[in-house]
């Protein structure tokens, strides 16, 4: 009797179990062909054991004699073998879904006909033979009727005969057709097993495989195989198979699903698993005992055993609480530490992604962790390229070089909106006329994940559908969302990585600039007899757009050049550099001064756009004779200081050079004498500005250094840069500032 | 700088204001130009009045709006040109190429003669 109802009790729980499971399965992701069948399947096969167990129960409360089968309710309990039907479908869309290939999906669903057949036959037409003799005719009538009647009623006796020889064996021909269901299932399912090729999805096929393989092989071992073979195993051994095969089938299914991610089912359903399972244990433990201990409490505290009772259960509870603990942290241990769980994937994100800098292997890490994590059959990036200031399909696996987006797509503009991962159905209406529409239809993206910073969009993943052929699950998107923002800062990361190396690199590269330019600049002003020179330039950037030079043109003569371009910087210092070379070039010719500034001119002005340009003066200074000939560019007019204090511009020349073409120069002489000062400087010196932006002005200039001339040229330089500073005081100045001081000697006669 | 523009007596007079300094003022006045030419409005004014301050890049803005209306068959002529900028025309001696009115009427008023 105890036998029976642990019989009964057991058949209960797993029976409920499985149903159980096909609900949550099913609830959790109705939209998904797999999660549908699953859940169909196991809710059959949940409701094969519950059934017995209504069958153990109507049993013990039968009149002796009585057969089970003969109560036609009992017989709905057919209805569980739609199982083996659900099960052949199941074997066509897992583990790939080869359903869709088929030519008519629908026509599949054929296969159930034969176990609604099964359910339809045992329900309604109970006896056969009584049908028979209703329209049984008498052989010996004569007529029409008869000619008529004889052939209907012998094809009816006919059908109503197969009909009732069905009937009486239905357990054996039925049998037959769920043991043929068994069979080409695990053989589709065998099939099916080749064309897995990811190595995550191989390990959770395999695990399913065994479950089904071991729970149907024990079932037809112990049901199946002795309804149709001819052998019999004893009852009870029967039934124990029966549970065995059904709970160990079920358990492989669970652990495929929490261990291996079988059914997209979202984590917390996959943790209401492992609660449930802990506490079926704690339940049934806890039942037993409870049970156990009214055994013992009865006899000893008589009437007192219910109170009693209650004050154990309380104990009871209150040790259990460790122990529940225990057992929740064992299965934790052993189901949850999974590669799809969120937390993993995301820490093996993150220490994967914030060491890597390089762009490229960055974008290879993504792709890996996508396709193993989420199964994602490919990954397409889609990014700000700031090569070309434009977003483009990157090259990678499928795409064999870089496809440029315009700015203007409809589609990139409609993605530009996006925040979240988004399916790609959502985005027809922006399909036509766009190019990036048009990429990610034939490269048959599914998904576009949007990666935005505070306010840009720095671009796109795109995702194709799962190697599996399943859609993505909300635990699928609501993970991708989170890794998009991770992907967000590593990208970013890369890129600022990259920028600073070039940053350096560019850094690099203008040192260099600056070494070449000094080079450039005269190491030391020429040691003449009768003048003495000094000149000083400063950069407000590493290079600048100053220059200065001495020239020695032989036959006593003396080049002295002062230049500023306009603006700073590279391109100012390439100018000058420019220019310098055409100057030393055109004056080595042999030109005079006015063909020479006219020529540069013209080479300036069709080398460079004319908001380019370069204010210069040249001199000439004949150390014999002290004649110093002159041409003025537009340049800030040097100052000619006599000893006696008049101040003279030398301004004669024309306009700046390199701005509009066909100037012409106006060459000029003056004669130094004994004790003249020749200063030159450029707008650095006259426009330095202090806080109240008030210029040095060439009125103090002026001023400065007529006050200054009986004072040698180096000195002159070093106080009128500190009278500036005292102006403007930053350092380096605002302006390229380059000052040359010329003082005729009293010492020595010129030569004539 | 910033930049306003309108038309008199069929002259557009373009007016900067604030300091001239290169970077996006270049392209600023350079879009505009390229706007006048392109509707055939090649006669232009620029008003100075407003303009505090000028660097070497601004003087060179100033000169390539000049060149790129007089390849394109234009003109374009200076008004209210202020002391500062004046006595930088004078230094870089672009007094004699840049012609330069007290007032905008007046420079209008040039272009009738021309």
């Amino acid at each position: 009797m105890s036998l029976e109802l642990a019989k009964i009790i057991l058949y209960f729980l797993s029976g409920g179990f499985l149903v159980f499971l096909a609900i949550t399965i099913t609830r959790d992701n109705f939209g998904y062909r797999l999660n549908r069948m699953t859940g169909a399947m196991l809710a059959c096969a949940g409701l094969g054991p519950l059934f017995m167990a209504l069958g153990a129960i109507a049993e013990q409360g039968l009149a002796p004699g009585m057969r089970l089968d003969q109560i036609s309710f009992y017989n709905i309990h057919y209805i569980w073998e739609l199982f083996f039907p659900c099960l052949l479908v199941f074997s066509w869309i897992y583990p790939i879904d080869r359903f869709r290939s088929f030519k008519h999906p629908r026509m599949a669903y054929l296969v159930f006909i034969p176990q609604i057949t099964h359910v339809i036959i045992i329900l309604f037409f109970p006896e056969f033979t009584k049908l028979l003799s209703i329209i049984e005719i008498d052989p010996t009538q004569e007529g029409v009727a008869a000619i008529v009647l004889k052939p209907i009623a012998r094809l009816f006796s006919w059908i109503l005969l197969l009909a009732s020889y069905v009937r009486t064996n239905h357990e054996v021909i039925f049998g037959a057709f769920n043991l043929i269901y068994v069979f080409s299932a695990i053989f589709f399912l065998e099939t099916g097993r080749p064309l897995v090729t990811s190595p995550r999805l191989k390990k959770q096929t395999e695990v399913v495989l065994w479950g089904t393989r071991f729970g149907l092989g024990l079932f037809v071992i112990a049901q199946l195989g002795a309804t149709v073979l001819p052998y019999e195993l004893p009852a009870g051994l029967t039934s124990v198979l029966i549970l065995v095969a059904m709970l160990t089938g079920a358990g492989f299914f669970i652990f495929a699903t929490i261990r291996h991610q079988f059914l997209d089912v979202r984590l917390v359903f996959r943790q209401s698993f492992v609660y449930t399972i802990t506490s079926a244990i704690l339940v049934g433990t806890y039942i037993v005992m409870v049970l156990q201990s009214r055994r013992f409490l009865d006899p000893i505290f008589g009437e007192q055993a219910e109170l009693v009772s209650y004050v154990f259960i309380v104990f009871i509870l209150l040790l259990f609480q460790p122990i529940n603990n225990w057992i929740d942290n064992i299965i934790r241990a052993l189901f949850m530490r999974t590669r799809t769980d969120p937390r993993n994937v995301m820490g093996r994100f993150s220490r994967q992604l914030i060491s890597q800098f390089d762009p490229g292997q960055l974008r290879k890490i993504i792709s890996e962790i996508l396709k193993t994590s989420l199964l994602v059959g490919q990954v397409y990036f889609v990014l700000f390229d700031d090569e070309v200031e434009e977003y483009a399909l990157l090259p990678g696996e499928d795409v064999p070089h870089r496809e440029v987006i315009g700015r203007d797509d409809l589609m990139l503009r409609a993605i530009n909106l996006l925040d979240r991962p988004t399916d790609m159905s959502t985005l027809s209406d922006y399909m036509e006329n766009s190019k990036l529409g048009a990429l990610l239809e034939k490269n048959k993206v599914r998904l576009v994940l949007p990666m935005k910073d505070s306010q840009h969009l720095l671009g796109f993943l795109a995702l194709t559908d799962k190697i599996t052929g399943y859609r993505y699950s909300s635990e699928d998107l609501n993970l991708l969302g989170v890794l998009s923002n991770q992907m967000v800062s590593a990208l970013t990361n890369a890129r600022l990585y990259v920028e600073s190396l070039e940053r350096i690199r560019l850094q690099e590269e203008v040192t260099m600039a600056r070494q070449i330019q000094l080079d450039l600049l005269p190491s030391a002003p020429p040691i003449l007899s009768c003048t003495e020179i000094h000149a000083q330039s400063t950069p407000s950037r590493t290079i600048g757009g100053d220059f200065y030079d001495f020239i020695d043109l032989g036959d006593d003569r003396v080049g002295v050049v002062i230049a500023d371009a306009s603006g700073k910087g590279m391109p100012a210092a390439l100018m000058i550099a420019q220019t310098q070379a055409m100057i030393r070039s055109e004056l080595h010719n042999g030109n005079s001064i006015s063909t020479m500034l006219a020529n540069v001119n013209q080479q300036i002005v069709q080398a460079t756009s004319s908001e380019k340009y370069v204010t210069l003066f040249y001199g000439e200074l004949n150390t014999r004779t002290h004649e110093f000939s002159y041409a003025n560019a537009g340049h800030n007019c040097p100052l000619l200081v006599r000893s006696c204090g008049d101040v003279e511009f030398l301004q004669k020349g024309g306009p700046i050079i390199g701005a509009l073409p066909g100037m012409q120069y106006e060459e000029s002489t003056v004669k130094l004498e004994t004790d003249d000062l020749l200063f030159l400087f450029t707008d650095g010196l006259s426009e330095a500005m202090n806080e109240r932006e008030e210029e040095y002005t060439e009125e103090r200039i002026c001023e400065f250094i007529v006050s200054h001339r009986d004072h040698d040229p180096e000195s002159i330089l070093r106080s009128i840069v500190e009278d500036v500073r005292t102006h403007d005081p930053s350092t380096p100045p605002q302006d390229d500032t380059t000052i040359i001081a010329l003082k005729m000697n009293n010492g020595l006669e010129p030569h004539v | 700088m910033k930049l306003s523009d309108r038309t008199q007596d069929g002259i557009v007079v373009l007016s900067p204001s604030g300091k001239i300094m290169g970077g996006p003022d270049a392209s600023l006045l350079n879009d505009k130009l390229h706007q006048c030419i392109e509707s055939d409005q090649k006669k232009i004014v620029v008003d100075l009045a407003g303009v505090e301050w000028m660097n070497s890049t601004g003087l060179g803005i100033l000169i390539s709006s000049y060149t790129t209306l007089r390849n394109n068959g234009g003109e374009l002529k200076l008004a209210n040109v202020t002391d500062k900028i004046h006595s930088l025309l004078v230094i870089t001696k672009l007094v004699s190429v840049f012609e330069a009115h007290d007032s905008v009427d007046e420079a209008v008023g040039a272009f009738g003669q021309g």
